[in-house]
């Protein structure tokens, strides 16, 4: 089938197309945040090339009619979530999946409950506990209620993702070490977590990049301190203009080094692991 | 060494510390357990559950009491707004998964199948992969400068002489709630039909085609029931996300497309708790119906 030479040329032909409808609404967003300012509106022509809605961002131009957005203390609060929603959540997935390395009655019931943590859309869940936080009179706060309900969502990944590498994982090595009656502690600090780590890597990825970008749950969980997501949603009702295209083209570029430093740290620790096997190999 | 610890194991059996350390991890596995089934006890369960509650709780002007009551449910069932609402998010929903679909399954297909050379798969599945390090709600903000009266597209059509006035219908409509919906969910739909596309032994394509098989023969009996728990997986993430999406139509539709998740946010906005958890309550059953009921067409556990 793979040799039909029309058939791959129309199928290459479409995934062509595809990934322009993916890119197109990236590249024409990331144009018009050079839009000229503070006049240009978010459409084409662009009038003349000019940083200028970098420069609002930083409160480095004059006050114009276009309000900044708030995103100072917004990005703050969602660093400070998504670093706090990361650290739980992989400590959490890896307790758990260690867990699973056993068997165990009611397994199944105990995936699924966790799983379901990533499967229940944002909306209900966010409903669910500002109900809750409501009947029970608890303040509803970024740091508190937002906080609880970021790690329901993100721990099933960090879950799923240390589960994956336990069931690639060897456990003759670790039995070796207790054998050898290096105490679990140790074993697990000398032994598995080295082991795990890429894994551990991953599961912080994914959980910070969750946890900073989520928004339905946050919405309802919040009270009235804005996270980011939160804050670029406010400007859906109103005009937009190109600060908030800006703004996107910053956080794709913090994504990206976001990626690198998670590339970077995963390619250490592989030239480590193979260091450290072909010394074993001289051994 | 390995040998030398096994023959240690086998003539003394496992060594205190290894006694030790099993005893304590079948004490301690639901140790393990315990902080990550509380969490989703206390912060996923018994939210679900208070939702449940609240719908048949009598709903005041500005306030709630737990007085039981079918009022809500009566209500939202006898309001053509809210019915109309949840028919449009049915509608939607079906239109967005046959759509991810047909686009994306020939994606998925080229990629899994027909591209031979490992690193230029990786590399397309990635390119799919990269928006979703942008914001997602940047992602649907981005559709305005493409559909607007004077966006990007309107301005290549009449660049290329195909209309002579900008179509205005492109967006706050329905369609471009569609359009972006469709562009951010379809990944969902390539990852999993890709990946089980790619599994696919290719000797039982050609052992089909040295037996006379035509491409739409082996297309229906072979590349399609095997993708089929790709699919229903896909369709299972894109579902879930639909039925749950509100930002979508409040950015592009200008109010004029109203989900269920739209009504919930309206009712919340102004207090009325009881309402939105009956619209909450409906997302759920639809939810859930559909995941088990997909769930039925492929044993997944079998699959993977």
């Amino acid at each position: 089938m793979e040799r039909q030479p029309f058939l791959r040329s129309l199928l290459g032909g479409w995934t062509g197309l595809f990934l322009i409808f993916l890119y197109s609404p990236m590249v024409v967003l990331a144009i018009l945040s050079f839009q000229s300012g503070p006049e240009g509106g978010p459409q084409f022509p662009i009038e003349h090339w000019s940083i200028y809605w970098y420069r609002q961002l930083f409160d480095l131009v004059p006050p114009s009619r276009v309000a900044p957005l708030p995103v100072g203390a917004a990005l703050f609060r969602s660093l400070t979530l998504a670093f706090s929603t990361m650290v739980v959540s992989t400590v959490l997935g890896t307790l758990t999946a260690q867990a699973f390395r056993r068997h165990f009655r009611g397994s199944g019931a105990v995936f699924y409950l966790v799983v379901l943590g990533m499967m229940v859309p944002g909306v209900l869940v966010g409903l669910g506990t500002a109900l809750t936080a409501n009947a029970l009179s608890i303040e509803r706060n970024w740091w508190s209620t937002v906080f609880l309900v970021h790690v329901v969502y993100t721990y099933p990944f960090a879950f799923l993702v240390m589960l994956a590498i336990f069931n690639r994982f060897d456990r003759s090595v670790e039995e070796a070490a207790w054998s050898l009656g290096v105490s679990p502690i140790q074993t697990f600090r000398r032994i598995t977590f080295p082991l795990i780590f890429p894994g551990v890597l991953s599961a912080m990825l994914f959980a910070f990049t969750l946890s900073y970008d989520e928004f339905p749950r946050t919405l309802f969980a919040s009270g009235g301190q804005l996270t980011l997501p939160l804050a670029i949603y406010g400007t859906f009702s109103v005009e937009i203009h190109p600060n908030v295209f800006a703004f996107g083209v910053l956080t794709t570029l913090f994504s990206f080094a976001l990626l690198a430093v998670y590339a970077t740290l995963m390619t250490l620790s592989s030239r480590r692991a193979r260091r450290l096997a072909v010394q074993e190999d001289i051994a | 060494m390995t040998a030398a610890v096994q023959n240690a194991t086998l003539a003394d059996g496992p060594t205190a510390p290894a006694r030790e350390f099993i005893r304590r991890q079948s004490l301690g596995g639901w140790m393990l357990l315990a902080p990550g089934v509380v969490w989703m006890l206390l912060c996923l369960v018994v939210p679900m559950l208070m939702m449940v509650y609240v719908s048949f709780w009598t709903q005041h002007t500005f306030s709630i009491e737990s007085t039981p009551t079918f009022a809500n449910w009566i209500a939202f069932f006898s309001t053509p707004t809210y019915v109309d609402s949840l028919l449009t998010t049915i509608r939607l929903w079906f239109i967005t998964l046959a759509l991810t679909f047909l686009i994306g399954y020939p994606v998925a297909v080229y990629i899994g199948l027909f591209v031979r050379n490992r690193t230029i798969q990786t590399s397309l599945l990635v390119l799919c992969v990269v928006p979703f390090w942008t914001s997602f709600l940047i992602r649907i903000l981005a559709w305005r400068p493409m559909l607007g009266t004077e966006g990007a597209v309107n301005l290549i059509l009449l660049k290329l002489g195909l209309i002579s006035t900008p179509i205005e219908a492109l967006l706050f409509t329905q369609y471009s709630v569609i359009v972006g919906m469709v562009q951010i969910y379809v990944v969902f739909m390539v990852g999993p039909v890709a990946f089980m596309v790619s599994r696919i032994d290719r000797s039982l394509i050609e052992a089909a085609r040295d037996l006379g098989a035509g491409t739409t023969r082996i297309f229906f009996t072979i590349i399609l029931p095997l993708s089929l728990p790709g699919i229903v997986v896909g369709a299972i993430f894109v579902s879930v996300m639909v039925l749950g999406e509100f930002a979508t139509p409040a950015a592009l539709s200008g109010s004029k497309v109203n989900l269920l998740g739209n009504i919930i946010v309206t009712q919340v906005g102004s207090l009325k708790w009881a309402f939105a958890s009956v619209c909450g309550v409906i997302l759920t059953v639809l939810m859930a119906v559909t995941v088990v009921g997909l769930l039925r067409i492929v044993n997944l556990r079998r699959e993977i």
